[in-house]
């Protein structure tokens, strides 16, 4: 590997941790959703990129900045995420997991067709911001829509931690994570914190959704099932429940996968991603960052 | 007349999977790996038929194994973790097998014709079927007596000690191991039927459709794999069969005059349903209502 090489390999590892912002977000909303209800939701991914659509069809007739786009994509992705919770959990006894397993499944597919059949399967271009800013560092170039995508990644990194740990709201997410029946003994009502978790991770999801179309430049239904694979993958490797673990292992899944793609192509990567996933299972099958009394 | 033939033979390969999943759930585990398994049946049935020029027969047989003794083998290390993280792992198995698959080349020259599997365009001219002569009919003939000897095997194996054990397993884990059950044997043993179970599926599945490629066996199918048992409901081998009817014969082919709709429908339905019956279509509450209408019958007719 000559000199070159080696700059194109950072490249590719660079472009691609920028990108890995929208993992991390993912990976938060399927861990975020898991910590509370230890239930899994399938259709996140599909409904993060439904909130994508959802925010291009509100502003198609309105003239708006495309940064209202990322707004109205968090709001739709928010009552999306409520709705999830409505039609695919509040009347399904929780004691029996593999019940709302399948119904998420079935929502995934629901909000997938939904996409489909409101846009006839045509992928719609996505307004990305920033796209002609190039920040130059020696050898490197930086695509501005990655840094900006990387850069609001990382606020609502910061503002979820915040919710977390600084409000009320958080506390009673975390009380409930930790022990159900001790939070609800303190007048924590199990089904608004749960809505609640569901209408923040949707906004989370909403966001990440914008994301993706802004980076990629378009938004297609065919996104949903590779991110929801992907968002799955990160939340194991950053271990189950952890948000840092969440955010580091979707940067590094973001990262490796870009630089398997320069050295082995675009029909090998996700091959490789699996094989990381295994590696992990195999030698550390809690995850980066298992908390202490991880148990299923 | 050809269309509901083919219609029973699409039934039958679904049922084969469905019950393959239904093995593994039954220890408690979601397994999203029944794909991989089905696509490698696939391919080693369809290369030892077109290649080779093995026997039906055989192929399958030899499918099952190998695609039971993957399951044995992915068994170990991925049991070891469980609920999400098994559904993760077992999903990122069965997605590995299909970028396999997407980037298997294997093909021989016969009379100036390339066959064999051929990367992303597939494996072609699977042909075993139309060159030994066999009609629709005896083609979903032969299908379904693989599925009925299959769920005949499966049923006794419920209720034999076998099944208990299996249950047991799936119910409460930690109950289970204390009264001296092997969890990570009856795991494994689990996985492995299923995938002896799904790599026979896949053979078959090979050969009626004569052409196999790898965007087939992506995680859809791996859900639909599990979907059906756990709509179904787990208390037998046919709620499985109900909910493949269901599923195929209902919402995808009956369903087709309602066009674009139908996909709709689908997803919605499903949910539904779960909303509905979360224990699955059968539950042990449809047997006993059956069991007790049966019986009242009865009781009247000797009356």
């Amino acid at each position: 590997m000559d000199f070159l090489d080696l700059i194109d390999a950072l490249q590719s590892l660079a472009d691609g941790v920028l990108f890995g912002a929208t993992y991390a977000l993912l990976g938060i909303g399927f861990t975020l959703i898991f910590g509370v209800m230890h239930k899994i939701n399938l259709s996140f991914a599909a409904a993060s990129i439904g909130a994508a659509y959802a925010s291009l069809l509100i502003l198609a007739g309105v003239k708006a900045p495309p940064a209202l786009v990322f707004l109205a994509a968090a709001g739709c992705g928010g009552v999306i995420g409520g709705l999830v919770y409505l039609i695919g959990f509040r009347f399904i006894p929780l004691a029996n997991p593999l019940a709302t397993l399948m119904s998420t499944v079935g929502l995934l597919l629901l909000i997938d067709e939904i996409i489909v059949h409101t846009t006839a399967g045509v992928p719609l271009n996505y307004p990305a911001l920033f796209s002609d800013v190039i920040i130059r560092a020696g050898p490197f170039n930086l695509r501005g829509d990655l840094m900006f995508v990387f850069l609001l990644g990382c606020l609502c990194m910061v503002l979820l931690l915040m919710l977390l740990y600084r409000t009320r709201l958080g506390l009673a997410t975390r009380a409930m994570s930790q022990q159900p029946v001790a939070a609800e003994l303190c007048g924590i009502s199990n089904t608004k914190v749960n809505i609640l978790t569901f209408v923040t991770t949707g906004i989370v999801g909403g966001i990440a959704g914008a994301m993706i179309g802004a980076a990629i430049g378009m938004l297609s239904p065919l996104l949903s099932l590779p991110l929801t694979v992907k968002g799955l993958i990160v939340t194991v490797i950053g271990g189950l429940g952890s948000i840092p673990g969440a955010i580091i292992a979707g940067l590094l899944v973001g990262g490796l996968e870009n630089l398997f793609q320069y050295w082995r192509g675009v029909s090998e990567r996700d091959l490789y991603i699996m094989l990381l996933l295994f590696v992990f299972l195999v030698f550390r099958p809690g995850g980066l960052f298992a908390p202490a009394t991880a148990r299923d | 007349m050809d269309f509901y033939l083919g219609l029973i033979q699409i039934i039958g390969v679904h049922t084969l999977l469905g019950l393959s999943a239904y093995c593994v759930l039954h220890t408690g585990q979601v397994s999203l790996a029944q794909a991989g398994f089905f696509a490698v049946g696939a391919y080693v049935a369809g290369m030892l038929t077109v290649l080779a020029h093995w026997p039906i027969v055989p192929a399958l047989l030899v499918a099952g194994v190998v695609a039971g003794s993957l399951a044995c083998a992915v068994g170990f290390p991925a049991l070891r973790v469980k609920g999400l993280m098994l559904v993760v792992a077992t999903a990122a198995f069965g997605e590995a097998v299909r970028l396999f698959f997407f980037n298997f080349n294997y093909q021989l020259e016969r009379g100036g014709f390339h066959i064999g599997p051929h990367g992303g365009e597939g494996f072609r001219q699977i042909r075993y079927f139309p060159e030994y002569g066999w009609s629709t009919l005896e083609v979903a003939a032969f299908i379904w007596v693989v599925v009925v000897l299959t769920m005949a095997a499966l049923w006794w194996m419920d209720r034999s000690r076998a099944g208990a054990v299996l249950r047991a397993v799936g119910e409460d884990e930690v109950a289970a191991q204390s009264s001296g059950i092997n969890v990570t044997v009856v795991k494994v043993s689990a996985m492995t039927v299923g995938g002896v179970i799904a790599g026979i599926g896949g053979g078959i599945f090979a050969h009626y459709t004569t052409h196999i490629e790898h965007i087939q066996f992506g995680i859809v199918l791996a859900t639909f794999a599990v979907a059906y048992p756990i709509l179904g409901g787990l208390s037998n081998v046919f709620g499985t069969l109900i909910a493949v009817i269901f599923i195929q014969g209902f919402l995808i082919e009956g369903l087709r005059f309602m066009g674009d709709w139908r996909n709709l429908l689908f997803g919605g339905l499903i949910v539904l349903a779960m909303n509905v019956r979360p224990r699955g279509l059968i539950d042990a509450g449809t047997i006993t209502l059956v069991k007790r209408l049966v019986f009242r019958s009865k009781e009247r007719a000797s009356a």
